[in-house]
């Protein structure tokens, strides 16, 4: 349709009216659905906003229309169609009279990215990176069905649903100091292992430590001095530039994820009639958030918000070794500290003006501002540090978090750059094995599991996330520290 | 009697989708599981030492379907397998319910020996819906990975 405002007429794939609020900021009507409770915010510039698909703006408004939403429901501009919410989607939920949703989270629950430092540059590492990029393949299982070289029993997978990545911690998986670098310190409290399906544990048992496959990754990465935007910040971060070495996670809780979303949608599809909640979507299943059924979920989303807290930071022990092996020094000797780990597909409690809120990011980041009372002494004066990935061919940022999103947004910003080809497609279009050669003649170094999910994973397949992350710094909802190339990835 | 499967370009671009046929419900059924096998990996480099036979009922077919296809994706992690084949025989039983046997064939996953493709984390219901057009039944299932 043409949508009017300050920026001329625009061809957008819907029919619904947007009108401009800022050049960063578009907002969808209560008038524009039957149902909306509150209006529809999509953070985008133009160019974004004219790119994306007609999914994002039915969905975001689906979300709009849901029991207890407060102020508005967002999308942020890496947003794309997702099941239920669009990916990139952020809504807020009054915990006494709304609901709380899976499709709300995601499948894979606490999917999230986690950046650690060294004290290495790329010529330190340049001569090694064959030797260092075979050793990490081996150390971090990826792909289909990978397990991990943590052995579990019943009893033992309870003590990570429940303790995370401290439960890491105290079997010598990782640095004391590291729990302080991680949302949450890296252990959500008050959960119930019980409300955790026999079928979800039995997926999820095996797994710890393991990469996965889809948009999952590991990758080496250099910083150079320019392009360190934010030269304070990144130093608070241990962010020196110079060519520094850093390393980035992604990935989350696995088919123990999964299970759990797939779970509890049956469970919320049956509650809803109880209930008397109708959706626009069946992917959007609810319950209220006060209920039994709701209260059950939210535990079980959180034991999976732990175990994805504790394969991060079992792959981070890994990280460490493999580098420490390669390179001959201790992974303290080499400065290996964690930058920080965020979670993207997650849903809190967190208070704002309106109250307490069950705040639902799919796809989208915290991004907690100075001074805010939820971080630990490190990050209290700089903000919390986002990390969004982009596709392995472009490289990805370093933000840091701003009141503005915690005025705006529910302290909420993109995650990553966003999908704009169909995997098929991209399969059609490229062979895995050609990415892995373009991606060494471009300096990167690529080990894959499956040359399919390598092909899927083509950077023509994305968004360009320079123009994700300019749209959320000129929006005011973070501001950029650092750009982060790759030079080396492993893919599932 | 046949089924066919085929992948979709340009459904749910952030995961797998596919469309599967068949000449009756159970050959429809075939289909689906030889999409889903295929896109965890390539079925021709997996063998078949591992089996679990799986039975299953419902009123609906279209839940039964879903319930099925989510059971290759639980074994797929839970024993660590990817699969070369399956068989299944699909009947109606005298109160109306659907029943399904089935057997999953395959091996604990080698990436040395097998070509292993999408780590499928489940089954959604997004676009999700079985159907029969002039004798032909159908199926659209949108894959999480």
């Amino acid at each position: 349709m043409d949508s009017e405002g300050g920026v001329g007429r625009m061809k957008l794939n819907t029919e619904m009216r947007v009108n401009r609020i800022t050049d960063e900021v578009w907002e969808i009507p209560m008038t524009e659905k039957s149902g909306m409770l509150v209006p529809a915010r999509i953070y985008a510039t133009p160019t974004i906003l004219r790119s994306m698909d007609a999914g994002v703006f039915e969905q975001v408004t689906n979300v709009a229309c849901l029991p207890g939403v407060r102020r508005y429901a967002l999308c942020m501009p890496d947003g794309h169609w997702g099941y239920g919410f669009p990916i990139g989607g952020v809504a807020a939920f009054d915990v006494r009279t709304g609901i709380i949703s899976p499709g709300g989270v995601g499948y894979d629950v606490n999917c999230g990215m986690r950046l650690i430092r060294t004290n290495l540059t790329r010529e330190d590492v340049q001569p090694h990176l064959e030797q260092l990029m075979t050793e990490l393949f081996r150390r971090v299982p990826a792909g289909v069905g990978a397990s991990g070289f943590v052995r579990l029993d019943h009893a033992a997978f309870d003590d990570v649903m429940t303790r995370g990545a401290r439960w890491c911690i105290d079997r010598g998986f990782g640095w004391h100091r590291d729990l302080e670098a991680i949302e949450e310190g890296g252990c959500i409290a008050g959960v119930d292992p019980s409300t955790v399906s026999d079928q979800a544990r039995n997926r999820g048992m095996n797994q710890l430590g393991t990469l996965g496959s889809g948009n999952h990754y590991l990758e080496v990465q250099v910083v150079s001095t320019d392009r360190v935007f934010d030269q304070e910040t990144a130093s608070a971060w241990g962010i020196t530039g110079q060519n520094q070495i850093v390393v980035m996670v992604h990935c989350g809780s696995r088919g123990f994820g999964h299970q759990v979303a797939s779970d509890y949608l049956k469970v919320f599809e049956k509650a809803m009639r109880r209930y008397g909640i109708s959706v626009k979507d069946q992917q959007l299943a609810c319950a209220p958030f006060a209920s039994v059924e709701g209260q059950d979920y939210f535990s079980a989303m959180n034991c999976a918000a732990n175990t994805a807290f504790a394969n991060r930071q079992v792959i981070t022990h890994q990280i460490r070794e493999a580098f420490s092996a390669v390179l001959g020094r201790s992974a303290e000797e080499l400065g290996m500290e964690l930058v920080y780990d965020v979670a993207h597909n997650i849903a809190k409690v967190e208070r704002y003006p309106e109250g307490d809120l069950v705040v639902h990011r799919k796809g989208s980041t915290r991004a907690l501002g100075p001074g805010s009372s939820d971080l630990t002494p490190r990050y209290r004066t700089t903000g919390q540090p986002v990390i969004c990935g982009g596709s392995m061919e472009t490289g990805s940022y370093l933000l840091a978090g701003t009141q503005g999103a915690m005025r705006d947004t529910f302290a909420s910003t993109m995650h990553g750059s966003g999908r704009t080809m169909s995997r098929a497609q991209a399969k059609k279009t490229i062979r895995g094995e050609q990415v892995q050669k373009h991606m060494k003649q471009r300096g990167i170094l690529v080990k894959a599991v499956s040359m399919s999910g390598l092909a899927e994973e083509a950077g023509f397949a994305y968004k360009d996330i320079s123009e994700v992350v300019e749209t959320v710094d000129r929006a005011g909802i973070t501001k950029k520290v650092a750009e982060l190339r790759p030079i080396g990835n492993i893919k599932g | 009697m046949s089924h066919a499967f085929h992948f979709l370009d340009d459904v749910a671009i952030a995961d797998l989708a596919f469309d599967a046929s068949g000449d009756s419900l159970q050959e429809l059924f075939h289909g689906a599981t030889c999409a889903v096998i295929e896109a965890l990996a390539d079925p021709t480099t997996v063998g078949s030492t591992w089996r679990k036979a799986i039975e299953r009922t419902d009123e609906d077919p279209a839940e039964l379907l879903f319930d099925w296809l989510s059971d290759l994706v639980y074994w797929k992690d839970a024993a660590g397998v990817v699969f070369s084949r399956s068989e299944l025989t699909l009947t109606r039983q005298d109160h109306g319910c659907w029943n399904l046997t089935g057997v999953l064939y395959g091996e604990p996953v080698n990436g040395s020996a097998q070509t292993l493709r999408a780590d499928v984390k489940g089954v959604t219901k997004h676009l999700y819906q079985l159907s029969q057009n002039g004798g032909r039944w159908t199926v659209r299932v949108v894959l999480d990975v």
